[in-house]
């Protein structure tokens, strides 16, 4: 998670205007979707394993360990949508080959939109999606929300990792269960403490004058129309290609 | 069980959208006319969605070998009550697609619908129904945290049985063919998760009293356990 974040503050494209970024990623999401997955996923996927690795300059290891557990789930599920289960007379199993086209075409649009979510995680910050989020008409509330819960996920998962390595080291985890009331005490250790630093920060922010709001500056980023007229143009000629692979080979 | 991003058909996850939507709409309302009111309680909403992800960071030992973690659901319902949970889970789902990969955007609104309403409410309803016939706590919140664990699995895979009917055996196959898939990781898990949640529970009635008085306007929640 902190590589995927470090990647997000640090890659290349990092000072594009978000929506330079946010909008293909989309449109490729939205083609995905609607085009026959089998030709356009895999383009999709190239394509923007290109753009991270060539054009963002993420090291394809991040990328390939983002890809890692959505994968796991697919080799779990997918085969299962190839089997057919026939309890008429008996179980029975049996492969079909539509079963396989299904199960390919169902792996090869969930991975084309999970290259989708990697290339939005591994470019952008969430903090870059605040005004787009706002613009979109998100309540500022539940935006300002959104911001304190990212700040305060790193702090608590850092919390707790390291409690967690303390635990370790004074054997908390050596049988199953002393492993239970490890984690029970661990998390009720966060949850107490997340609290109180809750109060201590609405404490702070009182005493600053916090009336519901909590103003900050936005960098300013020129919105780069070449780009993201290059951008979208590139979407579209993949959807163009994945659409006439597909009326190629019914 | 988070569905992948992309897996589910398009019209599915437009469908499973809508339906997560007046949950989450409803939910946003209600935290926001409690943020009016109090506005400090953005504060220790937000503490509680970034408690809920960091409990998906601790891997529970697992009896399968399964890399797997707690997924806070029950915890989260009985603290805070079902109607909050439906916002603070979509939150926290999205940013566990965003930070770590589990789940997706497309499949957001199924994912929302079985983690942050199907199971919050499963568990605060058998809660409160325990707590009703007078079951104690701890058997009530052990009850509560694992059956709202599996109807959230149950759930999920009824999610990919409507998608992928089985050609033979229909929608019913299907979701047999996904609880056989997921079930023998799953089924230790709510239990374990069960377990760890009594164990949560009784710390925080021990030495949290004060700061569960600190969440007494939710009505109807573990707040009122302290209390009494």
């Amino acid at each position: 998670m902190r590589a995927i974040d470090r990647h997000a503050w640090n890659n290349g494209w990092r000072n594009w205007h978000p929506a330079e970024k946010l909008l293909p990623a989309f449109g490729l999401l939205l083609l995905t979707l609607v085009q026959p997955p089998l030709t356009t996923g895999p383009l999709v996927l190239a394509s923007l394993v290109l753009a991270m690795v060539g054009g963002a300059g993420v090291p394809l290891r991040a990328v390939l360990g983002m890809l890692l557990a959505p994968l796991l789930f697919l080799l779990a599920g997918i085969p299962f949508l190839a089997v057919s289960m026939d309890f008429s007379n008996g179980l029975a199993f049996q492969f079909s080959a539509e079963g396989w086209r299904l199960a390919l075409s169902t792996a090869a649009r969930s991975l084309a939109a999970i290259g989708c979510l990697a290339f939005l995680a591994l470019t952008t910050p969430l903090t870059d999606w605040a005004p787009l989020l706002r613009r979109i008409g998100v309540p500022a509330g539940v935006v300002e929300l959104i911001l304190l819960i990212y700040r305060l996920i790193f702090i608590f998962v850092e919390r707790t990792l390291t409690g967690q390595r303390a635990q370790q080291a004074r054997l908390g985890y050596s049988r199953f269960d002393r492993s239970l009331k490890s984690l029970g005490l661990l998390a009720g250790n966060v949850f107490q403490r997340g609290l109180a630093q809750a109060r201590r920060l609405e404490i702070g922010l009182a005493a600053r004058a916090y009336d519901g709001e909590l103003r900050v500056l936005e960098p300013e980023r020129a919105l780069s129309w070449p780009r993201l007229a290059l951008a979208m143009g590139g979407v579209g000629l993949i959807g163009l290609a994945g659409g006439m692979l597909a009326r190629g080979s019914p | 069980m988070h569905i992948a991003e992309g897996f589910l058909p398009p019209l599915h996850a437009l469908a499973w959208t809508g339906i997560a939507l007046p949950f989450v709409v409803i939910s946003a309302r209600r935290i926001n006319r409690l943020m009016r009111q109090q506005p400090q309680i953005k504060l220790l909403l937000a503490a509680a969605a970034a408690f809920a992800f960091a409990l998906s960071a601790l891997k529970l030992p697992s009896v399968t070998g399964s890399c797997s973690h707690a997924t806070g659901t029950g915890l989260g319902a009985m603290l805070f009550g079902p109607s909050i949970m439906a916002v603070l889970g979509a939150i926290v789902l999205t940013f566990q697609a965003l930070l770590l990969g589990h789940g997706g955007l497309t499949t957001l609104g199924a994912n929302v619908f079985s983690m942050a309403v199907v199971g919050p409410w499963i568990a605060y309803g058998l809660f409160r129904a325990a707590r009703g016939v007078n079951l104690p706590l701890a058997g009530s919140v052990f009850l509560a945290a694992m059956l709202g664990d599996l109807a959230t699995y149950m759930m999920s895979a009824g999610q990919l049985a409507l998608a992928f009917p089985d050609p033979a055996s229909g929608i019913t196959g299907s979701f047999l063919k996904f609880l056989g898939v997921f079930g023998p990781t799953q089924l230790p898990l709510a239990v374990i998760e069960g377990l760890l949640t009594v164990v949560i529970v009784n710390f925080l009635r021990e030495y949290s009293g004060e700061e569960l008085q600190s969440l007494k306007f939710l009505p109807e929640t573990l707040a009122v356990e302290a209390r009494s």
